[in-house]
This record gives C-alpha cells, sequence and structure tokens, in this order.
C-alpha cells in the first residue's frame, strides 16, 4: 500500500518536472544576456540626466504637448537651422541647412535643406517638412472666432500651436524650390525677430515629418500634402471658409496623434533627423535615446546612449545624483541644495544667471495713481536687502537687477542701467519715502505667489521696510495655481512675480509695456514708449534694437513702474569625476543645449 | 449567503455612485483647471483655453457633468458595450491608460509592505501581549509609536542617506572595522537583555550571548567579503533548515509531537538533496515556475507529514509544509545571492545596487535573477518606510486584542484543565486574537493605499498617489477620479471580504441572508 | 518593576472601596507612568508655547514674533547653549530672512495643535451625534446614516483631506485659513469613532439598566445623555485622543504635499517641509519643528494608551504564572470563581 503512494508520488514529481521544463526561459541558463554585460558598455558609454518633469508627446509644440521635456527630448531627435547656445549667440547648423536673408524689403528669406539631411526612416528631410513647419508656426489657415469663454462660435482652428504665430503670420505661403529642398518666405513688413523665427532646435527644429502625418491623415502622400498647403487662403475670422476635411485630418493628427507616455509600436511616429533616437520609455520614470544611425549632418555625439529619469523634488535629484544614479541634475536652485551639493566628492556645481527675473509692478489705478505714491514706494523697497538675503546664499556675487529689458549678460545691460536712473534705487531710502508722503499713510495691497519662497520671502522684506516708510501693506498672496489668473484683475496695487525671456529677440517687449498689450498687466501707458516700440518691432538690426529698448528702458523707469528685484539663478549639477563636457545654459533648454559635447571620462 | 452577497454589491454600488459624486463635486469646487492658461502670456492663450474646455467639459456645470464622467465610468463594468471611459487628464492623456500604470505600481510597492507589517506587527503584538508591562513590551510599544510619529519623508531622507547612500560607499570596500563589529554587538546585547525572560543573572547571560554571536557573524562577513560575493551555501541552508524544523515544529505542535518533527526534518532533507539538481532548473527560471515550484514544495510538504501518519496527522503536515516552504525560500535566497555579482557589476549598476528612486533601473539587461534583484534593490527603502509607518497600528491592534483574550475565561480553563502554555497560547489565544485583526487588515487597505501617497512622491515611484497629488496640484479633475475609484472599490471589496471572513472565522456572527 | 507588584493590589482596592467610575480611572491613570509623563510634557509644551508668543491678542514673553525680520545673529546658526545654559539671542536659530526659529516653532505649536483640536473636537462631535443617533435609534436613521459613513469611508483620508485641505485653503483668509482646515478635515474623519460608538450603543441600549430607565418614563434624550453615553464615555475619549496624534501627522503629509496650512501662517508640518532642503545644511530648520512633532504624537499616543489601559478593565495586567495559579485555585474552590472577568 505505502509502496503504491510511493510509486504514485514519484510518478507525479515526474510529471511536475517535465511541467516546469515547460516553463522554463527559452534561452539557455547560461546565456550571455545572463552575465550581467550590457550594451551601454560600448564606446561611448551611456549618461543619465534626472529631470523633473515626465515626458509626455512627441509634439512638443502642440497645446497640449508643450512641457519643457517634450522640449528637451525633440531638441535631442530633431534637425534644425540653428540653436541658442550658452552665450545666447545663434549658432547656426549649415551641414543640416541653410538660410539667407534674400532681401531687406520686402523681408524675404530662404531656407534650404541641405541634401542627405533624412528622417530616421531613410525618407530625406525637404521643403514638404519646412512647409508643414511653417503652416503649423504661422496659423495661416485658421480662421476661428471665439467667444469669451473661449467655445469656438464660427471657423476653424486646425493646429493647435503652443507658440507665438505673430511673426510668421507676416509671411505669405512660402515658395518651394524646384528642387524640393528650399522654401522661400516674404513678410510683409519687416519683422525684428527673423533670424529666430523658423527652424530653431530650441523650438524643437523642424518638427514632425510630413510623409507620416500626410500618411496618418489618409492622404495620397506627402506631394498630396504640399498641394493643399499650396492651394490655401489666408484665414480670415470674419469670413470663414469651409473646413478644409483633409488639412483637417492631418491638424487633428499631429494634435494629439503623438501625444503618449510610452513608446509607441508605430516607428514612424518617433522618426528623428537629430543626433539621437527614442529607444524605450517607462512612462514617468525614465526615457532612453541611442545614437541615430542615419545622421551624419550636424555635431555628433560622443556618448552612445543618453537616459533621462523623471525626478520632482530637488532633494531626491540630490540624493540620486550622489548615488550615482544619474549623471547631471539641474534642480530647483536653493542655498540649501548648492550647499548641499557643492559638499559631495566628484560633482561639480554651476550656479549661473538665468533669463528670468523677478520684479514688483505698480498698478497705475488706485492708490499708486500719483506718481509720487509710486516714487515712495519704490524708494522703500530694499532692494539690495532682498538680494543679501535671498539671492546671495546661492550666488555671492549677485547684485540688483537694473533694467526692465536687460540682464547683465547683455552688451546693452551696462549702458541701459547707467543712463535709466536705477541707481537711485538700490537700497531702501525710508526719510525720503517719508518725505514724499509727507504723513500719508497709503493702503498697499500686494499679490504675490505665496508657495514660491522667494516671492513669499521678497514679500516679507518689502513688507517690513515699507510699513516702516508709512505704507499700510496688505497681504494679497495666493496660491500657485491661482495667483497667475489674478494677474491684471485690478484687485491688488502691487504685484511680485517673474518675467522670463528667451534671451534672444525684442518681440516680447511690446507685450508687456504697450498701451493695453496683452500681458500689460499694471496699466502703463506712455505715448512716447509706444511710438518707440512700434519703431523696434520692425527694426531687423540688433545695434538699432539695443539703441531703442535703451530708451524705453528709461521711459518706463521715468514713470515709476515699478523695478526689477533680481535675476533668477539657475543651477546644474554633474559628476565630473565621470563625465565632461557639460555647461550652464541660462534659457529653458537648460544643460541639454550641448549634449552633444558631453562625454563619458 | 448568495442574496447577502448581492444585496451587500447592491449598497457597495449605490455608497459609490454617493461617494464619487461628493469627490467630483469637492474636485471642481478645489481650483481652476484653466489657472496656468489665465496666466500665460501665449498670443493663442484662447485657443488654448477653449481647446481644454472642450476637451474636459468645463461649459457644463459640475453637478451635471457628473453623470458624463459616471456615463463612461459606467463602460468599464458593462462588459461588450465599449471601451472604459475615465476622461482625459490635463495633458490629454486618457486617465485610464496612466491609472493602470499607477495602479501597477503602487500595488507593487503596497503588497510587499503590507505583508510584511502584517506579519511582523502581528507577531510583535502578541509577543508583547504575553509580556505585558516587561522591558521589552515598553521598548517595542515606544519605538512602534516613535516611527508612527516620524514624518514619512524624514523617514525617506534618513533611509536614502545611510542605506543607499552609505550603504553604496560601504559596499566599495565591504570590511567592517572592529569599532562597527563592536557597536553592533553592543546593540545585539540590548536586544538580547531586553528579550530575555527570567532573572536579571539569565538576562545577563543571554545579553552576553547576543554580543558574541553578532559580533562573530560580522566578523565572518567582513572577512569573507560576503556583502561582494554573498551566498549561503549548502552547509548555512542545512543548519538553517534544521533550525526552521525545530522551531516549526515547536509552534505548531509541540517538540513531543516526534512525528511533526521528523516530518519536518525530512522535508529539511528532501531540500539538501535536491539543492544541487535544482540549480539547473532555476537558472532557467521564470516567474511561473518559481510559482509552481513553492506550490511543489508545499505539496510535498504535506504530502511528507502524511506519510508520516499518527494520531494528529493535520499536525504533521502543518510542520512539515511550513518547513517545506522556508526551506524552498532559503534556496531561492540563495539562488538570488549567487546572481548579486552579476547584477552589482553591471554597467548600469556600477556597484552602487541600493537605489533611491524609481522602480527599475532604465534598460537593465539580464536573466530573472537580475531583474529580481533589481526590483529588490529599488523596492527595499520605499517598502521599509512603509512597513516602519505601518508597524505601530497592527502591533497595537494584535496586543490589545491578544490581551482581551488571554483574560477570557476559557483560556482560564484551558489552562485549569492542564494545557501547556504553548497549546494555550498557540491553539486557544492566538487562533481566536487573529479574528478582529482580520477584519482590521480589511480595513486598513485603503489608509495604506493613501498612506503610499507620500512615500511614492519621496522615492519617485509612478503610482497612484503620485498621479493623484500631481492631479490635484493642477486642479485637474478626471485622474483624481480615476484614483478615488480604484481606492474606493478597493475599501468597498475589502470591506466585503472582511465581513465574510469574519463570519467564516466567528462562529458566533452569522450572516443574515 | 514597581508598576508589576503594586498594579494587582490597586485592582483589588477598587473593588473594595467602591470607587466611582471616574476615580478608577484617574488612579489608573496616574499608575501608568509613560502616560503621566507624557501628559506633563505635553502641558509644558503648549505651556510654553502659548506664553511665549502670546495668545488672545495678549502679548506673550519671547522679544520675537514669526514672521518679524530681524538680523543674522551667527549667520543664524542657534545660539543655545547647555553649558553654561544659555538662550542667547535666538535659541534654535533663524532661516534665511533672519525670522526667528524658536517664534515660528512655538507658532507652529499653536497652529498645529489647535488644527489637531478641531479636528478632534469636529470629527469626535460628528462621529458621537452620528453613531449615537444610529445605534440607539436603528431603523431608517441608522440605514440612512450608516450609509453616509459608509460613503464617507470609502474616500481614502488623505484624498478627501487634501482636497477639503485645497478647498480650505481658497475659501478663506490666511489668517483663518489654518482653522477652518481643521473644521473641514474634522467633518471627513469621524466615520471609524461613528462606528464605534454606534457599536457600544447597539449593545448598550440592550441592558437592564436601560430597559428601566424606559419603563420609568425617561425620554428618548435622558435615555442617551445621562444612561448610555456616560457608560460609552471611555471607548470615545479613547478613540478621540487616537484620532488627534493621526491629525497632527495628517496636518503633516497635507502641508508636504502643499495643500495644509499656507504661508505667511505657519503650522509645524507646513516648518518642516518648507525646510526639508535644509535638512542637512541647516538642520535646526528641520529638526525643531521635528522634534516638537515626534514630540507631541508620541505624548498624545501615550496618553490615549494610559487612557485605554485605565477606561477598560479586561486590558490590565495579566501575568501568565498568576492567571494560572488563579485557574487552578478557582477549579479546587468552586463557588469563588471569577470576581475578576468584568
Amino acid at each position: 500500500m505505502r509502496f503504491g503512494r510511493t510509486s504514485k508520488a514519484i510518478g507525479v514529481a515526474a510529471v511536475a518536472a517535465l511541467a516546469l521544463s515547460a516553463c522554463a526561459t527559452s534561452g539557455g541558463g547560461n546565456s550571455p544576456e545572463g552575465t550581467g554585460e550590457s550594451t551601454a558598455a560600448a564606446a561611448g558609454g551611456s549618461i543619465s540626466v534626472a529631470e523633473t518633469n515626465a515626458f509626455s508627446s512627441f509634439n512638443s509644440d502642440s497645446a497640449t504637448g508643450n512641457v519643457d521635456i517634450n522640449g528637451k527630448i525633440a531638441y535631442m531627435t530633431h534637425g534644425g537651422f540653428y540653436y541658442v547656445d550658452n552665450q545666447l549667440k545663434v549658432v547656426r547648423n549649415e551641414e543640416f541647412g541653410t538660410y539667407e536673408k534674400v532681401s531687406d524689403d520686402p523681408l524675404v528669406v530662404k531656407y534650404t535643406v541641405n541634401e542627405g539631411a533624412k528622417w530616421s526612416d531613410g525618407n530625406a528631410v525637404d521643403a514638404g517638412d519646412l512647409l508643414l513647419n511653417w503652416l503649423v508656426e504661422s496659423g495661416y489657415a485658421n480662421d476661428a472666432k471665439t467667444d469669451e469663454e473661449g467655445n469656438v462660435t464660427s471657423g476653424t482652428n486646425y493646429f493647435d500651436f503652443a507658440g507665438d504665430t505673430s511673426g510668421l503670420g507676416l509671411t505669405e505661403i512660402p515658395e518651394v524650390s524646384d528642387d524640393g529642398r528650399s522654401i522661400t518666405l516674404t513678410y510683409s513688413k519687416p519683422f525684428a525677430d527673423w533670424e529666430i523665427a523658423f527652424g530653431g532646435l530650441n523650438d524643437g527644429g523642424i518638427g514632425l515629418p510630413a510623409h507620416v502625418l500626410a500618411e496618418k491623415a489618409g492622404l495620397a502622400d506627402e506631394q498630396a500634402l504640399v498641394d493643399i498647403i499650396q492651394g490655401l487662403k489666408r484665414g480670415n475670422p470674419d469670413e470663414p471658409a469651409k473646413e478644409n476635411k483633409d488639412l483637417k485630418a492631418v491638424a487633428d493628427f499631429w494634435n494629439t496623434g503623438f501625444d503618449t507616455k510610452s513608446l509607441p509600436t508605430d516607428e514612424s511616429l518617433y522618426l528623428s533627423s537629430g543626433p539621437f533616437v527614442v529607444d524605450s520609455i517607462t512612462p514617468d520614470q525614465s526615457i532612453t535615446l541611442v545614437r541615430n544611425e542615419s545622421y551624419t549632418f550636424g555635431p555628433k555625439p560622443a556618448v552612445d546612449e543618453v537616459t533621462i529619469r523623471f525626478i520632482g523634488a530637488a532633494p531626491d535629484q540630490v540624493s540620486a545624483l550622489k548615488n550615482g544614479e544619474v549623471d547631471i541634475i539641474a534642480p530647483q536652485p536653493s542655498a540649501d541644495t548648492v550647499e548641499l551639493l557643492q559638499g559631495i566628492e566628484g560633482v561639480t556645481v554651476d550656479v549661473e544667471d538665468q533669463l528670468a527675473y523677478d520684479h514688483i509692478d505698480l498698478n497705475y489705478k488706485g492708490v499708486f495713481k500719483e506718481a509720487n505714491v509710486r516714487e515712495a514706494f519704490m524708494k522703500a523697497i530694499p532692494r539690495q536687502a532682498i538680494v543679501d538675503r535671498i539671492v546671495k546664499p546661492l550666488k555671492a556675487d549677485a547684485a540688483p537687477l537694473d533694467s526692465q529689458f536687460f540682464v547683465p549678460a547683455q552688451d546693452a545691460y551696462e549702458a541701459s542701467a547707467a543712463s535709466n536712473g536705477s541707481g537711485d534705487y538700490k537700497e531702501a531710502d525710508i526719510e525720503g519715502a517719508k518725505e514724499l508722503l509727507a504723513g500719508a499713510t497709503p493702503e498697499v495691497r500686494i499679490m504675490y505667489n505665496k508657495d514660491n519662497p522667494n516671492r513669499a520671502d521678497a514679500y516679507a522684506l518689502i513688507q517690513e521696510s515699507a510699513e516702516k516708510a508709512g505704507f499700510k501693506i496688505v497681504d494679497g498672496g495666493l496660491g500657485a495655481s491661482d495667483w497667475g489668473a489674478a494677474l491684471g484683475n485690478g484687485t491688488y496695487d502691487a504685484t511680485i512675480f517673474g518675467w522670463t525671456s528667451p534671451g534672444v529677440g525684442v518681440s516680447g517687449v511690446p507685450q508687456i509695456f504697450k498701451t493695453d498689450a496683452g500681458s500689460n498687466f499694471n496699466g502703463f501707458s506712455e505715448p512716447a514708449a509706444d511710438k518707440l516700440m512700434d519703431e523696434l518691432i520692425v527694426t531687423t538690426d540688433s545695434v538699432e534694437q539695443d539703441k531703442l529698448v535703451t530708451q524705453i528702458d528709461k521711459h518706463v523707469w521715468d514713470s515709476f513702474y515699478g523695478l526689477p528685484l533680481f535675476q533668477s539663478v539657475g543651477l546644474d549639477a554633474y559628476n565630473s569625476d565621470r563625465i565632461e563636457g557639460v555647461k550652464y545654459q541660462p534659457n529653458q533648454t537648460g544643460v541639454f543645449w550641448n549634449f552633444w559635447e558631453w562625454k563619458v571620462k | 449567503m448568495v442574496t447577502y452577497i448581492v444585496r451587500r454589491l447592491f449598497t457597495a454600488v449605490l455608497i459609490l455612485l454617493g461617494a464619487s459624486f461628493l469627490v467630483y463635486q469637492l474636485t471642481a469646487l478645489s481650483g481652476d483647471p484653466l489657472h496656468d492658461l489665465r496666466e500665460s502670456n501665449s498670443p493663442n492663450k484662447e485657443q488654448l483655453i477653449q481647446q481644454r474646455i472642450a476637451l474636459l467639459d468645463l461649459g457644463t456645470p459640475a453637478p451635471i457633468r457628473y453623470f458624463g464622467w459616471l456615463a463612461g465610468a459606467a463602460k468599464c463594468v458593462v462588459p461588450f458595450v465599449g471601451q472604459c471611459d475615465l476622461g482625459y487628464a490635463l495633458n490629454g492623456q486618457p486617465v485610464t491608460e496612466a491609472l493602470g500604470r499607477a495602479m501597477g505600481m503602487t500595488i507593487l510597492l503596497v503588497t510587499a509592505s503590507a505583508v510584511l507589517a502584517i506579519v511582523i506587527g502581528v507577531s510583535l503584538g502578541i509577543v508583547t501581549a504575553l509580556r505585558q508591562y516587561s522591558g521589552l513590551d515598553y521598548g517595542v510599544t515606544f519605538m512602534a509609536f516613535l516611527f508612527f510619529s516620524l514624518p514619512v519623508f524624514w523617514v525617506a531622507v534618513l533611509l536614502k542617506e545611510f542605506g543607499a547612500i552609505g550603504f553604496n560607499n560601504f559596499l566599495r570596500d565591504p570590511h567592517i572595522p572592529v569599532s562597527s563589529i563592536l557597536i553592533i554587538g553592543v546593540v545585539s546585547a540590548a536586544v538580547w537583555f531586553v528579550c530575555a525572560k527570567g532573572s536579571y543573572l539569565r538576562k545577563l547571560g543571554s545579553a552576553g550571548i547576543g554580543f558574541l554571536l553578532a559580533a562573530a557573524v560580522m566578523w565572518g562577513l567582513s572577512v569573507t567579503q560576503w556583502f561582494k560575493t554573498p551566498g549561503l551555501g549548502l552547509v548555512v541552508i542545512v543548519i538553517c533548515g534544521v533550525a526552521i524544523a525545530f522551531g516549526i515544529t515547536l509552534l505548531a505542535a509541540g517538540l513531543k509531537n516526534r512525528r511533526a518533527l521528523y516530518a519536518a526534518l525530512i522535508t529539511v532533507g528532501i531540500g539538501t538533496v535536491i539543492y544541487f539538481p535544482i540549480q539547473e532548473l532555476l537558472a532557467q527560471a521564470t516567474g511561473l515556475m518559481i510559482f509552481l515550484l513553492a506550490l511543489a514544495t508545499v505539496l510535498v510538504g504535506l504530502a511528507v507529514g502524511w506519510l508520516m501518519g499518527g494520531y494528529d496527522r493535520r499536525q504533521n503536515m502543518n510542520a512539515a509544509a511550513m518547513t517545506a516552504f522556508l526551506v524552498g525560500g532559503l534556496i531561492l535566497l540563495d539562488r538570488y545571492m549567487q546572481a548579486w555579482p552579476a547584477y552589482f557589476n553591471n554597467g548600469r549598476i556600477n556597484g552602487r545596487p541600493i537605489a533611491t528612486i524609481g522602480s527599475e533601473t532604465p534598460n537593465l539587461q539580464g536573466d530573472f535573477w537580475v531583474h529580481g534583484l533589481d526590483t529588490f534593490t529599488h523596492l527595499l527603502l520605499p517598502t521599509v518606510a512603509l512597513l516602519l509607518i505601518s508597524l505601530a497600528s497592527y502591533s497595537r491592534y494584535a496586543r490589545s486584542s491578544m490581551l482581551e483574550i488571554m483574560n477570557m475565561d476559557y483560556i482560564r480553563t484551558a489552562r485549569a484543565k492542564g494545557l501547556n502554555e504553548r497549546t494555550v497560547v498557540m491553539r486557544h489565544a492566538f487562533r481566536n486574537a487573529l479574528i478582529p485583526i482580520a477584519t482590521i487588515v480589511a480595513f486598513d487597505i485603503g489608509a495604506l493605499i493613501g498612506g503610499a501617497v507620500i512615500t511614492e512622491q519621496v522615492f519617485a515611484f509612478a503610482g497612484m498617489g503620485q498621479l493623484f497629488v500631481q492631479a490635484l496640484d493642477r486642479t485637474d479633475p478626471n485622474p483624481v477620479m480615476g484614483v478615488f475609484l480604484i481606492t474606493g472599490v478597493l475599501a468597498l471589496a475589502f470591506n466585503l471580504v472582511a465581513d465574510l471572513v469574519y463570519s467564516a472565522l466567528d462562529p458566533r456572527v452569522r450572516v443574515k441572508a | 518593576m514597581s508598576t508589576t507588584s503594586t498594579k494587582p493590589v490597586a485592582a483589588t482596592d477598587e473593588n473594595k472601596e467602591g470607587l466611582s467610575q471616574g476615580q478608577i480611572v484617574r488612579r489608573r491613570f496616574l499608575g501608568n507612568t509613560a502616560a503621566v509623563i507624557s501628559l506633563v510634557v505635553f502641558a509644558l509644551i503648549l505651556l510654553i508655547a502659548y506664553s511665549s508668543s502670546g495668545m488672545f491678542g495678549l502679548p506673550g514673553w519671547w522679544k520675537y514674533t514669526h514672521n518679524g525680520v530681524n538680523d543674522l545673529v551667527n549667520g543664524g546658526r542657534p545660539t543655545l547653549q547647555l553649558f553654561p545654559l544659555s538662550l542667547g539671542e535666538h535659541p534654535f536659530g533663524q532661516d534665511r530672512l533672519g525670522r526667528d526659529t524658536f517664534a515660528q516653532t512655538m507658532r507652529g505649536v499653536q497652529i498645529s495643535v489647535a488644527v489637531m483640536f478641531l479636528i478632534g473636537l469636529v470629527g469626535g462631535t460628528i462621529g458621537v451625534v452620528v453613531g449615537a443617533l444610529s445605534g440607539y435609534f436603528r431603523g431608517w436613521i441608522e440605514a440612512v446614516l450608516m450609509r453616509l459613513t459608509d460613503v464617507v469611508i470609502v474616500i481614502p483620508l488623505i484624498i478627501i483631506a487634501a482636497v477639503m485641505g485645497q478647498v480650505a485653503g481658497r475659501a478663506v483668509g490666511a489668517d483663518v485659513q489654518p482653522y477652518f482646515l481643521g473644521l473641514f478635515v474634522g467633518a471627513v474623519v469621524w466615520t471609524g469613532l461613528a462606528r464605534l460608538v454606534r457599536a457600544e450603543f447597539l449593545s448598550l441600549r440592550e441592558r437592564e439598566f436601560v430597559d428601566a430607565a424606559r419603563i420609568a418614563g425617561a425620554s428618548s434624550a435622558r435615555i442617551i445623555f445621562k444612561h448610555i453615553l456616560p457608560n460609552a464615555v471611555g471607548v470615545i475619549i479613547v478613540s478621540v485622543t487616537l484620532s488627534m496624534s493621526a491629525a497632527i501627522l495628517l496636518e503633516t503629509s497635507l502641508s508636504y504635499i502643499g495643500m495644509g496650512v499656507k504661508a505667511p501662517d505657519v503650522s509645524l508640518g507646513l516648518l518642516i517641509s518648507q525646510n526639508q532642503e535644509a535638512f542637512q545644511t541647516r538642520p535646526w530648520l528641520f529638526w525643531w519643528p521635528g522634534m516638537f512633532i515626534v514630540a507631541i504624537c508620541l505624548c498624545i499616543n501615550f496618553i490615549g494608551d494610559g487612557l485605554r489601559d485605565a477606561f477598560d478593565p479586561r486590558q490590565k495586567k495579566f501575568n501568565a504564572k498568576r492567571a494560572k495559579a488563579a485557574a487552578v485555585s478557582a477549579h479546587s474552590e468552586t463557588g469563588t470563581t471569577s470576581t475578576t472577568g468584568v
């Protein structure tokens, strides 16, 4: 009996063993992949970078895909006519293509892609791609009207482009050359920023391949798309045209078809015309790029692979760097983060200025209607103390920013700062402010972002000082998601916030300072300044531009507009024991600007 | 029974409807999803706002919009009608997609810490209850409360600094200095002192043993560079196996039950014999295979126990099966340790195995074991952080439940009829003390997922907590609702399970049909 | 060791002297060293916190305010010295603006404790009312209230609290925001207590003394407040105490994810989340408020534990040997069995 059971048990065991070997891995136990060797050990090596936001789209130009990380991926995987270096100079990539100004009046610019530039599927980068890009960035065909709620009441919006269409919007449908590799843009009036209007890597380069979009939208081929574009008429919201079905299909795919958090199985959705191509994505965790084998038209990267890992908080980025999980980080700067990083052996820390600055603006309505109240308030603002307490711990040579338009890195800064009268507001002048107020105690409500420690601290210092001068300060601070909506709604008398600028171009000036302009939140209006700005926007010579801006700067200061407080500070740090070639860059491309120079030691 | 379950399910659906309506309105109240666009100064701001209004249907008032959301969510439960539709996030991504991924991550994180917290917490609770008001009781209570009181991100920073960065630095040259050996020895001595029972002298004696044992083990690990090339080897497995066999038998059947002891020892023997042959199979392991092997191990244990016979076969089978399972676990552990050098020297690990962020090393190439180790090194710190904070409640629940039981009349009766302490505690008290704990565990699942919110944030773990916090921060209603839906359904399901388990465990409670 | 020997003596005393329940509870509680120490420490913390920075408009004895900007002394490092003991200008140090960390921490304690008590009070009141009504009246009242409880209970606490915190942060001005946070969060944390109280009421309402009161013509309100509630007070107090320690941690967590108390006001949770980057570089900014959180939380937990032991006679000292001895002797002298099985 017992023997029978045993033999049964053995039988069961034998069957089980067979079953187990059936579900083993197909490869042998000692296959090469089991030894822990990795492809990363190849010649160039691999570098890992920490980023705050998670990747969400291969189309960084669309409204939904317009997140900094998507732009950085586009920067590495797209070809473009130029990039902006860390001196904020435009550097052309003539190996990819060229552009030249054909005439000044009318302004005509010709863009040509070199032969040999191609997408990673072998298709050439050609005029069709340029044309599609132009259509997107010019908003040429859009003719929608919207009501106050933002609902479309008539017409059609095609591409949900996240950028500014005012520059290319001045151009007519480009001419395509016979060889199909160049387009020519003709502006209806001179445009100051023509050089950075089209095809820059910082704006995603030559964005998405026209042949893929044509195919996805159900068109016959790329030529069909080119024909549609060339047959378009400029959209007029007052006389909306009938919706162009084919173009709408292309636009719809462009708007959302490239949004994905994981790697699509369809390779055409992430074609590369740049040095790298996306290899794998772990959603919300990391994205890995490998060398694009067909890329020969531009700077050649030294590393074979770049992995970007998404880590939100600064302290977590620091510990990941310290633990060797990432090689480069660029977290939100704070004195503690900097000190922590400087304490890590073998890590190089760059603390530099950023192309953004915090400022306090006075609302020309209400209590600040009178110029002398504005002047008194400006006198009471302790700019030096703010810099000492907030920026100095990070960057020892920080000083108050003395221009509303230039940053010290720009050539025109010195001259503008010397002439605009900013010297009077370095330190708080409580006595001077008291004199101007002559015993009055105006109540000032200051609005700022409570969740930004720099702004909250600047508020605390201003409040302390202004109350000494006789102002009554009311805390109008709002949460991170509310303060922006309150800008310009007139519920405050002064506001502390920041502006970011791309560092090149002057189109931003009238946006903020022209009478009734979109971002003129404070009711600043100076006819002389308006005139200068009209002139500025059609001036294409950069020296002339600087001269005009310097004059505008003076006007702004003279009218007691408010005060720039300090230039924001940026931070990057990298494991210099392991890698080299990382350089600080003050604009939104950040350390990625020269990724091809990164090298594993 | 069936009517009961159906009725419960029906109320559950109603409750879920009410709760989701509430959360939907609250989320809508919590802020303006357009705020980031309103503050932008892009020229096509109006267009972007209008796109988002269309995407999120913001034109409709929230109470009515809820029903639109509900209609989409309802598709998840009705089969063959259509795809699940939980709306879109602000960035245009469907919530179902984001949620599916995040859920997997959170479950991965929560499961390990939940199981560990329950096992460790309940055992600590039982032990402290049996030794109420002793040094051990006070020590454990204090530690539990202390861990409970520590903000989790504080724990996380410490863990990262010492558990990951410090330990990785140590691994570069895994040599333990004498001073550290002494300190570890003293700590171990203190633990032994507190745990030991009896006279002062006896406590001191066990403290001495504790000191020597810990110091010797540390010295051994240091000299053999064990941390670089860890492993158990057959000898250690056999020694541990025998110890396990005795321990399990002691708890499950009592050492007097020789048949149980022999059954357990035989399974250890089988494990020893099979150790070398099994290595060939393990080299080609997959998850399914490990699961089947675990199943087979338990079956072998049961079979051995049954074959031993005797008047109480169940005791033999229990002892043998548990021993078999644990010895199997040892062999598995040993195999993982064999893979350690391959993992350690992998180009992407670079000799710094313990991770501070994420759930995996991107693009890691390797076999089953290397990936297993990778998951282990990434889950280690967040699991410990979660474990520490949830330990307190389980140990307190278990302690008070056990105390209550130990004062019951039937325990007195059991003692009075001359049963030994092991039988009284293991057979009469322990099992009954588990009943209320089982229900509390089920209740706590929702809280545990909630507790993971911050842990995920600190360890850059892309789970539901992170999804939730980010969405709420952007006042992005649909992902918030998605996370709520999952946690709500889980909480309700576990509540139902709790009630059913309760009635199964406690014959006094019968569900009314 | 001392507690081990005095405990059983106390137990027999209680039975002999015929003390009231309140006296018994007080005596048992005072016999619990850990709980008493915690109570003293907690009282001290409150005393220092409220007296130093003043309350109800009264000035405190500390010279700085939590939001006043001062010159940096000693680079912001703490000036507290133990040997010889001296506070110095800024005993707990200063932040980068020169705000006094001691004043901030004390203000943080005030706010956090206020939020904690509010959560306890609001949650406790709702919980008791809901639990009492549904447990006493049963029927449709119970059905409605308990389903309502279920609705709230399925929403994980941190989720609903975060949404509530966000709503509170937008709804009202900065100066009262922390209190609204307390009210709002309190309005969602009562579910556990409601279930407990209901269970207690369910069993108490079937007891003889309730029947007696009912036959004597007592009104429902009188039965609830005079007869049942006093018997359930132990459960309520213990549960509320423990929920308050959870509340202070909840406030910390909410502040950490930016949905709790908002600047410019401070709470302990906000202070440590604001200063978590300073954890290693300027530890005083993080450790002082952190230590107060841990201290308060530990104190409340031990107080709660002490109260539980004091209220619940079943939890009293149990000793395996003595229990066995007692059981054996009880077995031999039939008739004198269990006097302790309350």
